[in-house]
């Protein structure tokens, strides 16, 4: 079934492209479809990606981290351990629709957050440097919508004139606005105004009414790209990774705060795969963080700011599950500036894969156009094949 | 609109419908900045305007020993004793020792019924600057922190304003510092040698003093700077529950706000971006005037008074001009606000409002009851909603969990679907919840609404609620352009 609809689909980006260079635009036709979706996950804080995948193997763990290590891991492999409250994502990679880049991050290294969350999602060279996201750039290359499950409209959705947002609301004493008003206060703005007005009043037409947990949220989403002429991409925030104090509870480590954090990223991928149905198959979902956190437990029981951390990643579109690493090790020597877990793979390109692979755009226009990074590297096999 | 509200607009919450308009703007905002104002309200829906009651604002002991009241009325509750079990005693103990929502409700209608409109609109800069997320026990000291650690100071200097909010109590909980002991603290040493003790740095706090309220990533610090800061800050706050007897005993304090732990300080003296800082209690005044005084303070909240106040990208000379008085005058903050106002007034563009902002200012126009009395704040109401369920639809509230760096003065980060039907549905909440005092004419009338607005109006049709929604979503409500 999945493999009829993704050749479905290339017959129809054919046809287009045929149609293109005959040079002849039909008004009214249908634009292509990309061949998937990509969804994003941001874990606000910082997750401390050494928690969530335990290098269980690496000798240095237990000495410098047992207080936060989570003593009921999964163990993924010989080398790598998975955080027990990722039970549906633990289910996922048994089944090959899940796997984790380990030790990576986008090149920020200074660890404030608001830099680094600038960074993560304005994906330019230096934080505060761009006003689009690197999301909304790729789908503007697309001409294809994305949408946030937020209130705001985060900046890595930004850059793409479709772009939409979600987040249902209860007010006391307004009903559904009325849309034909709402296009004439629309006249009275400013184009960006304008265009946002103009969305609100499709939206009250279409009237959806969903909870505002993440899970739901996502499950929404999910049902919303899985349909023909919905989104491409979605966006969803979860906060609370800043673990400064608490991480794990008093004498249970596989409890606290993470590990609360973590459960809302579990129902998150599972809303996202109630509501995807047979568009599971061509999805992709990642999270994205804006650091790692310190290699050792500071006073608090807990880590601070750190640099590299661990990027999950699921969806049917991945072709098998594993951890993605090129170990850098956790002895003092070799930490980054003796205190955070290296980064030995560049987050960008994590992007940049899961970017060609839902939206099929060349590696080389993502790197230039998207991350003005001509020379980023492409790690797109070592993901998807 | 006509200069009044024009300027209303930018600098404070505009005049409420019945507010007689001053004869110049400039003292009006003087007036403001020099006199102490008391917080006023509603007792009920139909009373008179008139100050709080004194019994609703309680001081920082006071809503310490409710806090731990309400933690050992909420143990009981668990373990089924003294009838705490049921669901009346549970939310009298929340009525009775919670202060999160009286304090938001009393922020709300100062907002709403204030004569010192310029002033709240200052405490509400401030308020976002030191951001207190609330979580865990803050929500029991942010109110306090707004009232007496910024409005309360905002005639002092910075330099008094900093102190007093990094020392705050919700501050040290919010940002961990009352769990921190310094490296080579007793506290630290004496927990080493025993079995499931651990005490040591937590730096959240010594980060965010450098990055957020003060001097800011520009200027170039390093982590060995977070770590002296950190080290600095240690022995600063205690836990909010520990009953007053013991906390006094181990903090040589006399209340929350002066509570330092010296068993959990570091010995020795700390070098802060190459400033030596003395051990001691006395060391962390010394930062905190040190860091006021910086020159990539002085530029950093400079811009960002700008940006709130003067126009979304100030030009050089605005901000050139902020820091000059602020240099001049050691960091006064009635010099400093007064200049940026000043900066307002000139400034010809209009400035977008944030939510909560622009909520405030279509209550006041209009006349609407949108809030409870706070005698009433815990009855049912048909019509109106909690405060607190207010500001969460609306997606703004000092009382929100939220990270540190607070609301952004980008307007970028305010342009979204979602966040524009939310002043549609408020402006119609109003309207037909609120039953505004003033017709949709009346306020154009008083305003002087600009032709454009008066078009647009008409163009809604006949209805007076479509008008008023289209009135309060006009550009010039909302303090964007025109076309």
């Amino acid at each position: 079934m999945s493999k009829l609809t993704v050749g479905r689909r290339h017959v129809l980006k054919a046809g287009a492209a045929s149609l293109f260079l005959a040079g002849m635009p039909i008004t009214g036709f249908t634009k292509t479809k990309p061949p998937g979706t990509i969804s994003v996950i941001i874990l606000e804080g910082g997750m401390d990606g050494l928690a969530v995948i335990p290098p269980i193997g690496d000798p240095d763990l237990m000495k410098i981290r047992r207080a936060v290590t989570p003593a009921s891991y999964l163990p993924l492999n010989e080398f790598f351990g998975l955080h027990p409250s990722l039970k549906f994502y633990a289910q996922l990679m048994a089944n090959g629709h899940a796997s984790a880049v380990h030790a990576t991050a986008f090149p920020y290294t200074k660890r404030s957050h608001f830099e680094g969350q600038n960074l993560i999602e304005g994906g330019g060279l230096s934080p505060f440097s761009e006003k689009t996201g690197w999301l909304g750039r790729a789908l503007d290359l697309s001409d294809v919508a994305g949408r946030s499950l937020s209130l705001d409209m985060p900046l890595i959705l930004r850059g793409h004139h479709e772009n939409d947002n979600f987040y249902p609301a209860s007010i006391r004493g307004s009903r559904r606005p009325n849309a034909q008003l709402l296009n004439i206060i629309a006249m009275g703005h400013q184009m960006d105004a304008a265009q946002l007005f103009t969305k609100v009043a499709r939206k009250s037409e279409a009237n959806v009414q969903v909870p505002r947990d993440p899970a739901s949220l996502a499950k929404y989403a999910g049902r919303a790209m899985a349909q023909a002429e919905g989104p491409v991409a979605s966006v969803i925030r979860v906060g609370g990774f800043d673990s400064h104090a608490s991480q794990t509870e008093d004498g249970d480590t596989d409890a606290g705060q993470l590990a609360q954090q973590l459960t809302v990223v579990d129902d998150v991928i599972a809303g996202y795969r109630r509501g995807l149905g047979d568009a599971w198959d061509d999805a992709i979902i990642l999270t994205l963080t804006e650091f790692g956190r310190t290699v050792a437990v500071n006073g608090t029981k807990g880590t601070d700011h750190g640099y590299a951390s661990v990027g999950l990643l699921a969806g049917g579109a991945l072709s098998g599950s594993g951890v993605i690493a090129d170990w850098p090790g956790l002895s003092k020597k070799d930490q980054f500036e003796k205190r955070d877990l290296m980064a030995t793979i560049d987050y960008r390109s994590v992007c940049a894969a899961c970017v060609e692979k839902s939206l099929g755009l060349d590696h080389d226009v993502i790197a230039k156009e998207i991350f003005y990074q001509p020379d980023l590297p492409r790690i797109y096999d070592h993901l998807f094949t | 609109m006509n200069k009044h509200f024009v300027i209303a607009q930018k600098t404070g919450l505009m005049f409420r419908y019945d507010q007689n308009l001053p004869q110049d703007m400039g003292t009006w905002i003087q007036k403001q900045l020099q006199v102490a104002s008391p917080a006023l309200g509603i007792a009920t829906s139909d009373a008179k305007v008139s100050e709080w009651p004194q019994n609703l604002q309680p001081d920082l002991s006071k809503r310490a020993s409710m806090w731990r009241r309400y933690r050992a009325l909420e143990k009981q509750r668990r373990e089924g004793k003294n009838g705490q079990d049921t669901q009346a005693a549970r939310q009298a103990n929340r009525h009775e020792n919670l202060m999160r929502e009286i304090d938001e409700h009393k922020f709300v209608q100062r907002n709403v019924y204030g004569a010192d409109q310029v002033k709240l609109r200052l405490t509400a800069f401030w308020a976002n600057h030191f951001t207190i997320g609330n979580t865990f026990d803050t929500g029991q000291m942010i109110g306090h922190a707004i009232d007496e650690g910024i409005l309360a100071k905002l005639n002092g200097s910075f330099a008094d304003l900093l102190y007093g909010m990094t020392t705050h109590p919700g501050m040290l909980t919010y940002l961990d510092n009352v769990w921190s002991a310094g490296e080579r603290s007793e506290q630290a040493k004496g927990c080493a040698r025993k079995p499931n003790c651990q005490a040591g740095l937590n730096d959240n706090l010594g980060r965010e003093l450098l990055e957020l309220h003060t001097v800011s990533v520009a200027a170039g610090y390093t982590e060995e700077d977070i770590r002296a800061a950190a080290n600095v800050l240690a022995g600063w706050g205690i836990d909010f529950q520990k009953e007053l007897p013991e906390m006094l005993k181990r903090t040589g304090g006399t209340n929350h706000w002066n509570a330092y732990k010296k068993r959990w300080a570091e010995p020795g003296s700390k070098k802060v971006m190459g400033q030596r800082i003395y051990a001691g209690r006395s060391g962390l005044r010394q930062l905190t005037d040190f860091l006021a005084n910086h020159d990539a303070t002085i530029h950093h909240i400079s811009t960002k008074l700008c940006q709130h106040f003067v126009s979304g990208s100030p030009t050089e000379d605005q901000i050139e001009a902020v820091k000059r008085v602020w240099r001049q005058s050691d960091g006064s903050l009635q010099l400093i606000h007064t200049k940026v106002f000043a900066l307002a007034i000139e400034a010809p563009e209009a400035k977008f409002m944030w939510p909560m902002t622009w909520l405030f200012q279509v209550v006041r126009l209009s006349g609407a009851t949108y809030f409870k009395g706070w005698e009433t704040i815990n009855d049912y109401d048909d019509d109106l909603m909690s405060t607190k369920r207010v500001f969460k639809e609306l997606g703004q509230s000092f009382w929100s969990l939220r990270q540190p760096n607070g609301y952004s003065d980008n307007k970028a980060e305010w342009m979204s679907a979602e966040m524009f039907e939310r002043r549609i549905r408020f402006a119609q909440s109003i309207y037909k919840n609120g039953k505004p005092l003033q017709s949709v004419g009346q306020i154009m009338d008083r305003i002087g609404a600009a032709q454009q607005t008066r078009a647009l109006v008409a163009s809604a049709g006949t209805s007076p609620g479509d008008q008023f929604i289209t009135l309060m979503c006009s550009p010039e409500l909302m303090g964007l352009e025109y076309v």
